[in-house]
C-alpha cells in the first residue's frame, strides 16, 4: 500500500488559513489503514483544526468531513463533487495521486495536501510501516529472493553488500536491516546463493524516474 | 601471481611493483576542507621515500573536501604515486566516466573503486545520494574502459584510459562465509588489487585468506593488507563499536589499556608491526595498505621499524 | 488567572477503577463519562471534551496490571500521549489532558487528583478555545 503520514497541524493551519470553509475529504484505501487519512483521521483533524483555530483567536472556521473510498479512482471521485462545491478549499488526507487526482477533476477547486505520501510499504506490526518498493518499472525480486535491494538497501546496490553491513543491520542506522543480509540469508535457505554470483550490470532507470514522468497503456482497455 | 604476468606492461608504478613481486607498501591521504594545496604538499612531504602509492579519498565520510582528482594531481606534481578513490555515491555514470577520463589525462593511473560512505554519517545528511551504478559496475566501467577502448555506451573513446583497477574488501563484515563469493565476483568484474579493512582480527583475516586461496583468487589479485596504528584503548573501542564494518577484538583492546597512558601509542605500534610481520609471512598477500589518517607522520616510522623499505 | 466560573472537568473512567460521589467532585463542574475499560478512550472523544468547552479532562484506568482486558490501561495511555501532542500541536497545552490509574476503593485518592486538576487550571487559565 501507499504509506503517509498527516501533516503537521501548524502546516495544515498556514496553508487553510486563507479560506473560510474547508472540505476535508478522507480517503477510504491506503491512507486509512496507515492512520494518516481515513473516516477516523478526518475526524480528529477536523476537531483539532477548530480548537486551534479558536485557541489562536482567528475567525471561525466552517469544517465539513467527508471520507469517499478512493480519491485516486474516478468512480469514486464523483461522490465529492457537491462538498466540493459547498467549500472555498479541499483538504484531502489521500496520497499525493488523489490530491492530484481531485485537483484535476475539480479544476476549479483549491485543494492541499494534508498528508505527506512517503512509501510503498507494509505494516510489519501494528503501527510500525516499512518501505518495500520503489516502482523501479523493471521489478528483479526474482533474483534477490523477493527482497528488494533497490528500496531496501541504503545504496542501491545489486551486486551484493557494501563493506558496512554488521551482524544483519546496516550501516546507515542499526535499525534497518541490512537487505544484503536479508537477501544472503533466504537465498541460502531456498539454496539459490548461486544467483549472486552472476553479475549484474548498471541497472537501467528509464523505467524509474530517470525517463520522466511515466506512463502505462492497456490498449485492450481503451475503448 | 602467475608467472605470464612478467610480460605484461605495468600501468602504474605500484602495478610494476607488484609484478616485480615485492612486497608493495601504500598509504593514505585525505585531502583538506578547503582549497589549500599546501596540506597536501605537507602529507606527500612525510609520505615520500617511504611508500609506493598514496590513496587519496573520495570525500571520505561523505564530508565535503577538495576532490580526489585534484588531491592526486597535487601529489603527482609532488613525485608521488597517487591511488584516486572514487564513490559511486555522488556521482551518476555520466560524471563517472567524464572523471575518470579526465583523471586519466591528468596522469593518474590508479583507481580504487568503492560505494562510499552514506551520506547520512556526512556534514550533509539531507543531500541526494546518486548510486546509480554499484563499485561493482564501476570496476567493470574502468575494465572495459582499458580492455575494450570504449566507454560505457559502447564509444571508441580516442584514448581510453587503462588504470590499474583496486577495490576494498572487507573480510570482517558478515556475513562471513559470502566475503570469499563477493570478492571472486569483484575480480570478475575487473579488479587487478585489494586493499581490505584495518585487520585487528588477525585468525579472521586468516580464515578469510585460506578461503581465498583455496578458490584460487589469491592467484588472480594483489591482496594488499590493511593496518592503522591504534592511539589508545579509547580509540580501539570507539572504532569497533562505532566504525562500520571494523571488527577490534577484546585482546587488543584489552592490551592497549594494559600500558600505561603514556606507553598507549608505542603499544599501538607495537601491534601494528606485528600485524605487518604476520601479513610479510602469510601466502596470497602482496602488500600492506596503511591508513594513518592526519597521522601522516607515523608512516615513515611504521615502514622503517617494520622493515620494508631498503 | 481566575475565573469567575467553577473550572469545567470532563472525567472518562473505567467502571472498575472508580465510583462516582459528589465529595469527590468539590470546587469544579464535572461532567462524566462511564466506559466499560479505558482502552475505549480514543482522540476523538478527548478533542470533543475540549470542544465542548472543557478546562481539563482526565481519564482515571485501573491499576496497571489489574485491568480486566490486560493491556486496556496501556493502549489508554498511549493515545493519551498523543493525543496530548495533538493538543499541544492546537495551543490548548497537553497538560490539560491526564490519565491516573485509580483504585476503586480509595475515593480519597480520586479526589485529591481532581484538586490538583482544579489548581492547574487555575494555573493555566480556562480553556483558549471555549
Ligand atoms: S525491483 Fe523495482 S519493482 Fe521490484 S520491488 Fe524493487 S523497486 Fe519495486
Ligand atoms: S549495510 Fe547493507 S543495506 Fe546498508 S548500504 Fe550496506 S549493503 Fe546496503
Amino acid at each position: 500500500m501507499i504509506v503517509g503520514e498527516q501533516k503537521p497541524i501548524k502546516e495544515i493551519m498556514e496553508s487553510v488559513a486563507p479560506y473560510k470553509r474547508v472540505l476535508i475529504l478522507g480517503c477510504g484505501t491506503c491512507v486509512k489503514t496507515c492512520f494518516a487519512g481515513g473516516e477516523d483521521e478526518v475526524e480528529v483533524l477536523a476537531s483539532a483544526l477548530r480548537l486551534a483555530f479558536k485557541t489562536k483567536k482567528q475567525r471561525s472556521i466552517e469544517i465539513e468531513e467527508l471520507t469517499i473510498e478512493r480519491q485516486c479512482e474516478n468512480e469514486f471521485i464523483q461522490e465529492a463533487a457537491a462538498g466540493i462545491g459547498r467549500n472555498d478549499v479541499v483538504l484531502s488526507l489521500a496520497c499525493g495521486a488523489g490530491v492530484q487526482a481531485m485537483a484535476e477533476r475539480f479544476p476549479a477547486a483549491p485543494v492541499l495536501p494534508g498528508v505527506n505520501t512517503t512509501f510503498i510499504g507494509i505494516q510489519d506490526r501494528p503501527g510500525i510501516f516499512s518501505e518495500r518498493c520503489s516502482g523501479c518499472g523493471d521489478c528483479g525480486l526474482a533474483r534477490f529472493g523477493g527482497i528488494c535491494p533497490v528500496t531496501r538497501c541504503s545504496k542501491k546496490l545489486l551486486n551484493g553488500p557494501c563493506g558496512g553491513s554488521q551482524n544483519g543491520k546496516c550501516e546507515v542506522d542499526p535499525s534497518i536491516d541490512c537487505a544484503w543480509h536479508l537477501i544472503i540469508e533466504r537465498l541460502t535457505e531456498l539454496g539459490q546463493l548461486d544467483n549472486l554470483k552472476t553479475y549484474i550490470p548498471p541497472k537501467n532507470w528509464q523505467t524509474s524516474t530517470s525517463g520522466g514522468p511515466r506512463k502505462l497503456v492497456r490498449e485492450d482497455q481503451i475503448i | 601471481m602467475s608467472n605470464d604476468d612478467m610480460t605484461i606492461k605495468p600501468l602504474s608504478k605500484l602495478h610494476e611493483i607488484l609484478l616485480n613481486g615485492e612486497f608493495a607498501v601504500t598509504g593514505e591521504c585525505g585531502p583538506p576542507r578547503g582549497a589549500n594545496r599546501e596540506v597536501i604538499a605537507k602529507k606527500a612531504g612525510l609520505l615520500k621515500g617511504f611508500i609506493d602509492a598514496v590513496n587519496v579519498t573520495d570525500n571520505q565520510t561523505a564530508i565535503v573536501r577538495m576532490s580526489s582528482i585534484a588531491g592526486a594531481v597535487h601529489l603527482i606534481e609532488a613525485g608521488l604515486e597517487p591511488v584516486m578513490q572514487m564513490v559511486v555515491r555522488d556521482r551518476n555514470r555520466i560524471a563517472l566516466q567524464s572523471d575518470i577520463l579526465g583523471a586519466y589525462s591528468m596522469g593518474i593511473r590508479n583507481i580504487l573503486c568503492l560505494s562510499g560512505d552514506h551520506q547520512s554519517f556526512g556534514s550533509q545528511p539531507d543531500a541526494l545520494n546518486v548510486f546509480d551504478i554499484d563499485s561493482l559496475n564501476l570496476v567493470r566501467t574502468v575494465k572495459d574502459m582499458r580492455e575494450t577502448g570504449k566507454d560505457m555506451s559502447g564509444f571508441e573513446l580516442d584514448i581510453a584510459p587503462a588504470m590499474f583497477i583496486g577495490a576494498a574488501a572487507n573480510p570482517f563484515a558478515d556475513p562471513f562465509e559470502y566475503r570469499v563469493l563477493r570478492l571472486a565476483k569483484k575480480i570478475d568484474a575487473g579488479v587487478d588489487f585489494i586493499q581490505t579493512q584495518c585487520i585487528y582480527n588477525m585468525a579472521r583475516f586468516k580464515q578469510w585468506i585460506k578461503m581465498a586461496r583455496e578458490e584460487g583468487l589469491t592467484e588472480k589479485v594483489y591482496i594488499l593488507g590493511g593496518v592503522t596504528p591504534l592511539k589508545s584503548a579509547g580509540m580501539a573501542r570507539y572504532m569497533n563499536n562505532k566504525v562500520a564494518g571494523m571488527d577490534i577484538p577484546d585482546e587488543i583492546i584489552k592490551r592497549m589499556g594494559s600500558v600505561p597512558k603514556e606507553d598507549a601509542i608505542e603499544e599501538g605500534m607495537k601491534i601494528c608491526l606485528e600485524t605487518i610481520a604476520e601479513l610479510k609471512e602469510l601466502d596470497g598477500v602482496s602488500g600492506v595498505h596503511i591508513m594513518a589518517i592526519e597521522w601522516e607522520e607515523k608512516v615513515g616510522e611504521i615502514v622503517k621499524r617494520a622493515g620494508l623499505k631498503k | 488567572m481566575k475565573t469567575n466560573n467553577k473550572p469545567k472537568i470532563t472525567l472518562f473512567y473505567c467502571i472498575n477503577a472508580f465510583m462516582e460521589s459528589a465529595p469527590v467532585f468539590e470546587g469544579c463542574s464535572i461532567k462524566t463519562i462511564k466506559m466499560a475499560c479505558s482502552s475505549m478512550t480514543k482522540d476523538i472523544f478527548l478533542l470533543k471534551a475540549f470542544e465542548a468547552g472543557a478546562d481539563a479532562v482526565l481519564v482515571f484506568a485501573c491499576p496497571e496490571k489489574q485491568c480486566r482486558y490486560v493491556e486496556g490501561g496501556i493502549r489508554a495511555r498511549k493515545r493519551i500521549e498523543w493525543t496530548k501532542h495533538l493538543l499541544d500541536e492546537t495551543g490548548i497545552d497537553g497538560r490539560r489532558l491526564a490519565i491516573f490509574n485509580t483504585d476503586i476503593k480509595d475515593p480519597k485518592a480520586a479526589g485529591k487528583i481532581i484538586r490538583e486538576t482544579i489548581e492547574l487550571i487555575n494555573e493555566l487559565g480556562p480553556n483558549p478555545a471555549a
